[in-house]
């Protein structure tokens, strides 16, 4: 495994599942994944039954709506793209009925990392809306107090504003870089060129007082 | 010690550690009359390379993407290079992906919207109706998050400048996996080249998936300056419309009166926007009956279901899109992830006027990577249509050994007769197009006989990546008894094993290291020179502070 590739592993999972990193999927036509097409999306590796190996029923279902787009992130500063909900709250073991409805006429995807593997192939549990079109996919969320990662998969879209995160029971620690929740870990300084070198002066003007005061008592 | 004596004693060692070499000629000459040559010193040793391993040079085919094969009915032949196009993807564009089964649909990756056809209208037997979707994705962007780029795309070893790239529809994410990083193998650069027939109603919608604004402009295709609805159609922000904000949608159309080899780009701020790689070939391709075009050739390259009035007169066609890339500005949205902040960079701060070009791509690759993909492979006797555009931002002096080609068409219009005279050289400028006749027969002007023979731009800063050669556009006319069954060329040359290691392009490795190990490597480090250089530096400075001290210091001075 490469430092990058751990990198990732770490920052975007925190708790990484054993075994990440080990999964090859190729999407070019060969899948795995079990996925429903139709004009209006994709769902892929849908669940709507059977229970994570910790949980020994469903502890209670979520119907949720996210509306994504361009439109939720028209008032952060920086992003482009975003979701009506960028964080999620539920109880562990519970069966999630997700609607993703797309207010852009792009495609834009919502899906979650790091789930057991014996049940989402790559982990992944995806549901993919149209331009213009809603999308609905269910799932189950294991036992365990984690933290996963939600995001657009579409090329810079998650950097662009749509990452989120997926707390089951208390989670396992906020994600970085989360809009709204938390702080990018490589935040620009923001500072133009001139800031540097009003350091330097208060840099000089200190010396200058330090040595005058040192000499003087 | 006094101050003098320490300055006498700083002279003295100055003098002994200044290195003989340095001295004055007329001293040099002088001591060599006097004392003659100095003894031998060795040179210091030659430096062992640093080992590196090659990547697999010829990536393996497992599922029979190369081969002739039908799906859907759609004739589709063998891809004699090492990595193929999707042979389902080709069927889907060729028959219209809402035409198409489930089953061909899925591995096709595309969705059911990215290339639809319709009514045939003029009763020949072939869609006249084609709705074109083309998304806009970023290649080796930044990331708040993660070091190093995201959704990564090589040129070439190591090589992965920022990119950005109209994109077919695909179903799912723009990564093979999520821990990999690397984009889908056919979310890539080039711009999938476009083919339509002439005549056709082609509405081409543009879908900005990317985060700054764009519009698609046809350049040398015939377009309406507006379209039916009066909106529009050139895709010109300063004369002909508002540009497709991100999360947008916009429509262009067009039906083409005239054939030929055309081209296509986004024309918000051109100067970067197109050298980010926002262009494609715009192939319209003459009316016949039954005429099912393959509507995209993602990656161009091989067109491995072409045309009837391309077989009419050809055995094979190639489409070759040549881009040259500027790392100082690529590497801009590497920086920032903030999309003010890049904005600012490639279009305020970079100054193209002022800029050099730093890779060379054929068809999204560079050397090593262009012969698994990009060469272009024939047998004897075998006439090959070359479709050739320039979208970079320099001229090319294409070159091919071995062979004289003629040029058919420029910029979409055929040259009388006449002036299709065999030639070895063509200059091609920004934007330019070419239709290029390549005659595989050994007559001794058409073509030297078979074998392994480059094509490249002739202009030497092309053949290298960022300085480093060989490298850039280089590819080759490769004879089909010349390819192993893998599709790698049997050259018999130097090994290559160097060329596939990131190394040698970050200029680590000298250039003859893997067939003269050792003759023309790195030196090792000269200690005795170091010495000598380490002790005058001391000694000036010794001596430096006792003069100092005696202009400044005299009161204080002590015996």
């Amino acid at each position: 495994m490469k430092p990058s590739t751990f990198l990732i592993a770490c920052l975007m999972l925190l708790a990484p599942n054993p075994g990440a990193g080990q999964d090859k999927v190729d999407h070019s036509g060969h899948s795995s994944h079990q996925m429903s097409v139709d004009p209006a999306g994709v769902v892929m590796n849908e669940n709507h039954n059977a229970l994570p190996r910790d949980c020994s029923e469903i502890s209670g279902d979520y119907a949720l709506t996210i509306n994504v787009g361009r439109k939720f992130a028209s008032d952060v500063p920086g992003m482009i793209f975003g979701m009506s909900e960028h964080e999620i709250r539920v109880q562990p073991c519970s069966r999630i009925k997700i609607t993703v409805v797309n207010e852009d006429r792009v495609r834009h995807q919502w899906m979650v990392h790091g789930l057991p593997k014996y049940l989402y192939p790559a982990g992944m549990f995806h549901v993919e809306a149209s331009g213009g079109h809603s999308k609905t996919g269910t799932f189950i969320v294991p036992g365990d107090d984690r933290t996963y990662l939600i995001h657009c998969d579409m090329a810079q879209h998650m950097e662009k504003g749509m990452r989120g995160q997926l707390v089951v029971g208390k989670g396992s620690g906020k994600l970085w870089g989360v809009a709204g929740i938390s702080d990018e870990f490589y935040r620009h300084s923001y500072l133009p060129p001139r800031a540097l070198l009003m350091a330097v002066l208060v840099f000089i003007i200190a010396f200058l007082t330090s040595l005058w005061i040192s000499i003087k008592w | 010690m006094s101050r003098r004596k320490l300055f006498i004693a700083a002279l003295l060692l100055a003098l002994l550690s200044y290195p003989p070499q340095w001295y004055p000629m007329p001293i040099r000459l002088k001591l060599t009359e006097w004392i003659g040559a100095a003894g031998f010193r060795a040179l210091p040793s030659s430096v062992e390379a640093t080992a590196a391993e090659a990547e697999v040079f010829c990536p393996p085919d497992p599922v029979g993407w190369r081969d002739r094969q039908s799906i859907e009915d759609v004739e589709i032949e063998a891809s004699a290079s090492c990595v193929a196009d999707n042979p389902f993807a080709v069927a889907a564009v060729v028959r219209g992906t809402n035409n198409v089964n489930q089953a061909t649909l899925l591995k096709s990756g595309l969705t059911a919207d990215a290339v639809e056809k319709g009514r045939d209208l003029d009763g020949d037997g072939d869609p006249d109706e084609i709705h074109i979707r083309l998304e806009v994705a970023e290649l080796n962007g930044g990331s708040a998050v993660v070091p190093g780029p995201v959704t990564q795309y090589e040129i070439a070893p190591g090589i992965r400048p920022g990119l950005w790239v109209f994109a077919p529809k695909f179903v799912g994410m723009a990564v093979e996996n999520f821990e990999s990083n690397q984009a889908r193998r056919s979310l890539r650069l080039p711009s999938p080249a476009i083919r339509v027939e002439q005549g056709d109603k082609v509405r081409i919608t543009l879908e900005n998936s990317h985060y700054m604004p764009h519009t698609l402009h046809l350049h040398g295709a015939d377009h309406g300056f507006v379209n039916v609805s009066g909106e529009g159609n050139d895709g010109v922000p300063i004369t002909s419309e508002t540009p497709v904000m991100p999360g947008g949608a916009r429509t262009y159309e067009l039906s083409p009166r005239h054939a030929g080899t055309m081209f296509y780009h986004c024309h918000v701020q051109p100067h970067v926007h197109v050298m980010m790689g926002l262009q494609g070939l715009f192939v319209i391709e003459e009316n016949r009956p039954d005429n099912w075009l393959q509507t995209m050739n993602i990656g161009a390259g091989l067109v491995r279901a072409p045309s009837r009035s391309t077989r009419e007169d050809f055995d094979r066609e190639y489409d070759l899109h040549y881009l040259d890339l500027d790392k100082e500005l690529s590497e801009r949205i590497q920086r920032h992830n903030d999309p003010r902040l890049i904005t600012r960079s490639m279009h305020r701060e970079y100054d193209i006027t002022d800029s050099a070009v730093d890779y060379f791509t054929l068809n999204g690759r560079s050397f090593p990577y262009t012969f698994r993909e990009s060469l272009l492979v024939g047998k004897d006797d075998e006439r090959i249509k070359l479709r050739v555009v320039n979208g970079g931002a320099k001229g090319i002096a294409l070159h091919t050994h071995g062979h004289k080609f003629s040029v058919t068409h420029r910029d979409g219009v055929e040259l009388p007769e006449i002036s299709q005279t065999p030639q070895d050289v063509l200059w091609l400028a920004t934007s330019q197009r070419a239709d290029l006749a390549l005659e595989l027969v050994n007559d001794g002007l058409h073509a030297y006989g078979p074998g392994i023979w480059l094509f490249h731009d002739h202009q030497y800063k092309g053949i290298t990546n960022d300085g480093i050669g060989p490298g850039g556009n280089i590819s080759a006319i490769v004879y089909s008894q010349y390819l192993d069954e893998t599709g790698w060329p049997q050259t018999r040359g130097v090994p290559w094993d160097q060329y596939f290691t990131e190394a040698y392009y970050r200029k680590e490795i000298p250039v003859w290291e893997h067939y003269a190990p050792g003759l023309f490597s790195d030196t090792g480090f000269d200690w005795l020179m170091m010495l000598r250089v380490l002790g005058l530096a001391l000694a000036c400075g010794i001596a430096a502070a006792a003069a100092v001290g005696a202009l400044f210091g005299r009161g204080r001075s002590r015996s």
